[in-house]
């Protein structure tokens, strides 16, 4: 059992931001005296919330914009005390249309990349509010891009087996500490996976991420990019654990080595489809229950594709070894309670037989990342680009998404 | 690679990181800013009396200024800390049963109650008001804990409360909760340990490190223990030690929802502390029963353990009632008036003061008329305002 000893504090000083968080741990620790607890205010009339907020704010400049979409603008920053610190920096806009002040997505990525310090979960180094109340996010700066142009640059861009098991590895162990802390992402996707200047693969975009619900308090299950859904999301799941994650992971494992997207519908019912022919028809024999699902659609016996086996993925994924594919067959189980967890996955096999995963150092690169990063952060949870699958963007229907 | 316990774990968090204490930071945090916000009070009072002084040579006294005394200045009367306290943990009270009015779960309810909790501690009630900052902190809540209500259909349970009156100060909230919104509550934890109770009551399996004792040993164990303070006989049957839990499981439910939000444990304690000392204020023996089959002694962790249960426990039972009776109404009411004298007339107009603040970086201020008028028409529905849970203070 953990035992939390009684709190005593150092001195506190105010707020404290490293630019830079140690990585080398699992974790960001506290032995720097990162002491961040309210400090006494020095000074009257200026009440003491709003003067940490004026000292954070003046701790960063804002350099060139980098993007900017509905939801927010990015900017390239750095700390004012040490110009060559990059941040980006994402202010949030103020949405006109929506009068119920701050929005979901802002409230849900600020809380959870609040809590979360891992090396492969982008860092949130500080927030701030500038004058007009929009809101600011300090994020790690990471220039090269995301996952999904590395992926598409196929003249480009070489990498085999030992590159898709280092970045399948980080992206895992993002996706485990956040199932370690009762958040579910609900957005994984190449493009939320950003890389930093050291090849180290960072998740990004809590905009859909929620903490585990109580039991029998349902979810919505109008979550996550339409290509990396679940078959339970898409038969109306209300009800359901990590494994939609781990579901995204095995779609973006699949996509790695097909470097093409690998489930790619263009509707809800296409989508089903395409998983159906892909993994198999899910059917009250596969996956006992499924057919008291709100969304649950029968398909005909007649065309009734039995669940694939795996020399069926040997022929497509066949890279990847036997054992990588068997890790990928269990993260894209139709029914969730047999799909592996985080945690499984990361103790598989697979990450102990050969080849051993490349050194971050030495992943394949791709310059102009800096745009990249721009765009990654400035949209708006679910969406796909325009051009990568039309209209596809699903927007939260928050009535129901208690 | 260092070993991840969840200690480390919970030390990232920011209810550790920024919002928890020891006494003696916590009174202190608590002193300055009192003194800060009396400062502040002092100070705008005394702008307003040098422009009133002004206006009165130009003969354009408003109504609003001559109401005031012109001696004030010099006893303006603010409210102590512990005065502040008070008015607080009532507005936190009143939380609670807005938010059971509207049907909100636990964690909605006792999320809002914190978010008020950690506001006051680096702004004052004079500074603004409790009342006035409430339905935004509940709002908050709802979105923070998916169980996001339109502004509107929130809007609609509340009298004579507008939107605007909901969304103005959740800025200053989010601003005074320093933009972390995640609170660790106790209850999951409760729950888990009475289910891992439970188990050990039927001879289930107890697989932790260190035991030594077989799952019937322990059940037996269990039917030996002394009885709770207050409970008649020794517990005999299995099933008696089962009826005992559920007792203890629905008395310290209702600590952690009562006396854990209105005290300040959140700031003291860690969750699964409070948690673990509700069992201990309500069944010392079985709390330390449970202990035992997860530490089992000796081990170096236990004493210690104790000390801050009983600690916690002992500030959990000092808790103010959910439900102040007369003489605190009483008391509540006379800090209210005293409140009505040493606000800071600066900062009464929430909605007027976000208007502003979203209009700069555009374009200029509306002119000075517009305000003024603007000002007026806020004062006049504050007027009204105030019997929107009742004239004042009144609960009932």
């Amino acid at each position: 059992m953990a035992f939390s000893p009684v709190i005593t504090h150092e001195a506190a000083s105010s707020i404290k931001v490293t630019a830079t968080k140690a990585k080398s741990l699992a974790v960001r620790t506290n032995s720097t005296s990162q002491n961040e607890a309210l400090s006494e205010a020095k000074s009257g009339g200026q009440e003491l919330a709003e003067r940490l907020n004026q000292e954070t704010k003046d701790k960063y400049v804002k350099d060139k914009k980098l993007g900017e979409g509905t939801y927010a603008i990015v900017y390239l920053g750095h700390l004012k005390a040490d110009p060559s610190s990059l941040v980006a920096i994402k202010k949030i806009k103020v949405n006109t249309e929506y009068r119920d002040g701050l929005s979901m997505d802002a409230i849900r990525e600020v809380k959870y990349l609040q809590e979360l310090s891992h090396p492969n979960i982008i860092a949130l180094h500080a927030v701030f509010s500038s004058k007009n109340q929009n809101l600011n996010l300090v994020l790690e700066f990471l220039p090269l891009g995301d996952l999904e142009i590395l992926i598409k640059d196929s003249e480009g861009i070489r990498y085999g087996t030992a590159e898709v098991k280092a970045w399948m590895g980080m992206l895992g162990r993002a996706v485990w500490f956040c199932h370690e802390n009762f958040v579910l992402h609900r957005d994984i996707k190449p493009n939320n996976l950003l890389i930093a200047a050291d090849g180290e693969v960072k998740l990004a975009d809590f905009g859909l991420a929620r903490s585990f619900a109580d039991p029998y308090r349902p979810m919505t299950s109008q979550v996550i990019t339409r290509w990396y859904r679940p078959p339970e999301l898409l038969f109306g799941a209300r009800y359901y654990s990590g494994a939609v994650d781990v579901w995204s992971m095995g779609t973006v494992f699949a996509e790695l080595i097909l470097r093409v997207p690998f489930l790619p519908g263009n509707t809800d019912l296409h989508q089903l489809e395409l998983i159906c022919n892909a993994i198999g028809t899910p059917t009250e024999e596969n996956w006992p229950g499924i057919s008291k699902l709100d969304g649950y659609v029968k398909f005909d016996k007649a065309i009734t594709v039995p669940i694939r086996g795996k020399d069926f993925y040997l022929s497509r994924f066949g890279t990847a070894g036997p054992v990588g594919v068997d890790l990928l067959m269990s993260m894209l189980a139709l029914d969730p309670r047999k799909r592996c967890t985080a945690r499984q996955m990361l103790e598989h096999k697979w990450w102990m037989t050969e080849p051993q995963p490349t050194a971050k150092e030495d992943l394949p690169k791709k310059s102009g990342g800096l745009e990249k990063m721009g765009d990654d952060l400035k949209r708006r949870g679910g969406e796909i680009e325009d051009g990568r699958g039309d209209k596809v963007a699903r927007k939260l229907n928050f009535g129901a998404a208690k | 690679m260092p070993v991840l316990t969840e200690d480390d774990i919970y030390r990232t968090s920011t209810q550790y990181r920024l919002w928890s204490f020891t006494r003696e930071s916590l009174s202190s945090l608590r002193s300055t800013t009192n003194q800060s916000a009396a400062e502040g009070v002092r100070a705008a009072l005394k702008s307003i009396h040098s422009q009133q002084t002004a206006g009165e040579s130009e003969g354009q006294r408003s109504h609003d200024e001559v109401t005031r005394p012109t001696n004030y200045l010099k006893e303006v009367d603010c409210l102590s800390v512990e005065e502040e306290l008070k008015l607080v943990g009532f507005y936190c009270v009143k939380t609670m049963q807005f938010a059971d009015f509207c049907e909100f779960p636990t964690n909605v309810k006792a999320t809002a109650v914190q978010y008020l909790k950690r506001f006051y501690l680096s702004n004052s009630p004079m500074t603004y008001h409790p009342k006035e900052m409430m339905p935004s902190a509940i709002f908050l809540a709802t979105k923070t804990e998916n169980h996001y209500t339109s502004l509107n259909s929130f809007v609609a349970k509340l009298q004579k409360i507008t939107a605007e009156d909901v969304i103005a100060p959740e800025f200053l909230l989010t601003q005074g909760l320093r933009f972390t919104f995640d609170v660790r509550h106790p209850h999951r934890g409760l729950e888990g340990g009475f289910m891992e109770l439970l188990a050990l009551a039927r001879g289930k399996e107890n697989s932790v490190p260190g035991n030594t004792r077989s799952p019937g040993q322990l059940q037996q164990a269990m039917m030996e223990l002394e009885p709770a303070k207050g409970g008649s006989k020794i517990t005999r049957s299995a099933e008696d030690v089962v009826r005992r839990i559920q007792t203890a499981h629905g008395k310290a439910k209702d600590v952690l929802k009562t006396a854990a939000l209105l005290t300040d444990a959140y700031f003291l304690y860690t969750s699964s502390q409070i948690w673990m000392s509700s069992l201990y204020l309500t069944d010392e023996p079985l709390a330390r029963f449970y202990i035992n089959s997860k530490l089992p002694s000796p081990s170096p962790i236990q004493p210690r353990l104790f000390i801050i249960l009983k600690s916690c426990a002992d500030l959990l039972r000092s808790s103010p009632s959910a439900d102040p009776g007369e003489a605190e109404m009483k008391e509540l009411m006379k800090i209210d008036k005293k409140l009505y004298k040493c606000r800071n007339p600066e900062k009464i107009d929430l909605v007027g003061i976000n208007k502003a603040q979203k209009r700069e970086g555009h374009e200029d201020g509306l002119d000075d008329k517009l305000i003024k008028k603007r000002k007026l028409e806020r004062q006049k529905s504050e007027k009204e305002a105030e019997d929107i849970f009742g004239p004042a203070l009144e609960i009932k």
